[in-house]
């Protein structure tokens, strides 16, 4: 009956051994799987890629000469990738805020964030010159 | 005695398998933690974007200063506007200090068409009309790890290219003119285009009432028609063109009988 008993426990104990061996492995994958997340942040080149991009036509511009801040939100959702949290600031060349509302498509909390600061020339016939500072995160 | 020991051995067998598989398992995680702090990228809170990516958006930010000094000129503005952003911009990316230093200058083009950098040819009869600005550049980047200097240059040209001619039609006549509208050479759209034609040396705005008619190709191409009194011979027309970028341009020509 002793004997018995004892087996049993060596099968928990072997158990135990196992199951400790295997949360640690578990612990370790999700540990690579964060860093995948976190590692891909070229943000910042594809941010400035994107302002270059919609400058590129005056676009950019544009929409900060009219205080179009929906339509600049809208088209930076379209030409960032999916999966990516943007918040813009837009400056005059003396660092005053000029959007009177929230440019962002999310929070940017917690998350590793890239920080672009580029230079916007208006190509109205009066030269104004902007600041845009563009803040990205990847969704986790 | 020795039955002792090995009941002894026996029992302590199990716990001294869960204290390897204790250290295996912490083994395993601080290897694992280990080569993910070694491998970890550092955040990236500042820029980490390669100095091409900046420098182009330099190109771009100096290119579209340009459009708008030219913008400026060609509608009544001061020539020296274009010296005048040009400063301001250079003074801009010398504060903003990001990635790196960046130091900007530029020489406006001077010679027998350009002055301060800015060329308006309107005023020739044969249907050409250039508002043009063209500027040299210098870009001297100083980044952690690099240095770089750039030289460039910026020219942006707005012209149209007229050619027409008249039918006569009862006592007037009918002007059919073809507008080629070209940014930097290639063909461009307009934004808006004004039709004038000389009535006893003063120029008379073409409209409704000339049945004026403006056709546009999609290609930079528009025809122009319109039909007018005035007396016998050619009829000088005068066309005014902004283009998308808001930049003036007009060209005049004189339109014989066909």
């Amino acid at each position: 009956m002793r004997k018995q008993r004892r087996g049993q426990i060596r099968i928990i104990e072997a158990f135990l051994a196992v199951l400790i061996i295997f949360s640690s492995l578990a612990i370790s994958a999700s540990l690579t799987t964060e860093h995948k997340t976190v590692e891909s942040s070229d943000l910042a080149s594809v941010g400035l890629q994107t302002l270059t991009k919609l400058d590129s036509d005056g676009s950019l511009g544009a929409y900060i000469d009219n205080g179009d801040w929906s339509g600049l939100r809208e088209t930076l959702s379209l030409l960032l990738p999916e999966g990516v949290i943007f918040n813009l600031t837009v400056y005059d060349d003396e660092m005053r805020q000029i959007n009177t509302e929230a440019i962002a498509n999310g929070e940017l909390n917690g998350q590793e964030v890239a920080s672009i600061k580029y230079v916007c020339v208006s190509q109205n016939p009066n030269f104004k010159c902007y600041v845009v500072q563009l803040r990205l995160a990847v969704v986790k | 005695m020795k039955r002792l020991e090995r009941l002894a051995k026996a029992k302590s067998s199990g716990q001294l398998l869960i204290v390897a598989a204790l250290a295996i398992a912490i083994l395993i995680a601080t290897t694992t933690a280990y080569v993910y702090e070694v491998s970890k990228e550092k955040p990236a809170t500042t820029q980490s974007y390669p100095a091409a990516d900046f420098i182009l958006a330099i190109k771009q930010g100096t290119r579209n200063a340009v459009i708008s000094a030219l913008a400026n000129a060609s509608n009544g503005g001061e020539k020296t506007v274009l010296a005048s952003n040009l400063n301001r911009l250079a003074q801009t990316y010398r504060s903003l200090n990001a990635y790196g230093l960046y130091y900007l200058s530029y020489t406006a083009l001077n010679d027998s068409h350009y002055m301060d950098g800015v060329w308006l040819s309107w005023e020739d009869t044969d249907g050409l009309g250039v508002s043009s600005a063209y500027a040299n550049f210098t870009l001297k980047f100083y980044g952690l790890t690099e240095k770089t200097m750039l030289s460039y240059t910026i020219n942006i040209t707005t012209a149209i290219r007229l050619e027409g001619y008249f039918t006569p039609n009862g006592s007037g006549k009918i002007v059919n003119l073809t507008c080629q509208v070209f940014n930097e050479g290639k063909p461009a759209l307009a934004k808006n285009i004004t039709v004038y034609y000389e009535v006893d040396g003063s120029w008379v705005p073409a409209n409704s009432s000339n049945s004026l008619s403006i056709t546009d190709y999609g290609n930079g191409v528009y025809a122009i028609s319109f039909m007018t009194s005035a007396d016998s011979g050619a009829v000088q027309v005068s066309v005014h063109v902004h283009d998308l970028r808001g930049i003036f341009v007009k060209a005049n020509v004189t339109c014989n009988q066909f």
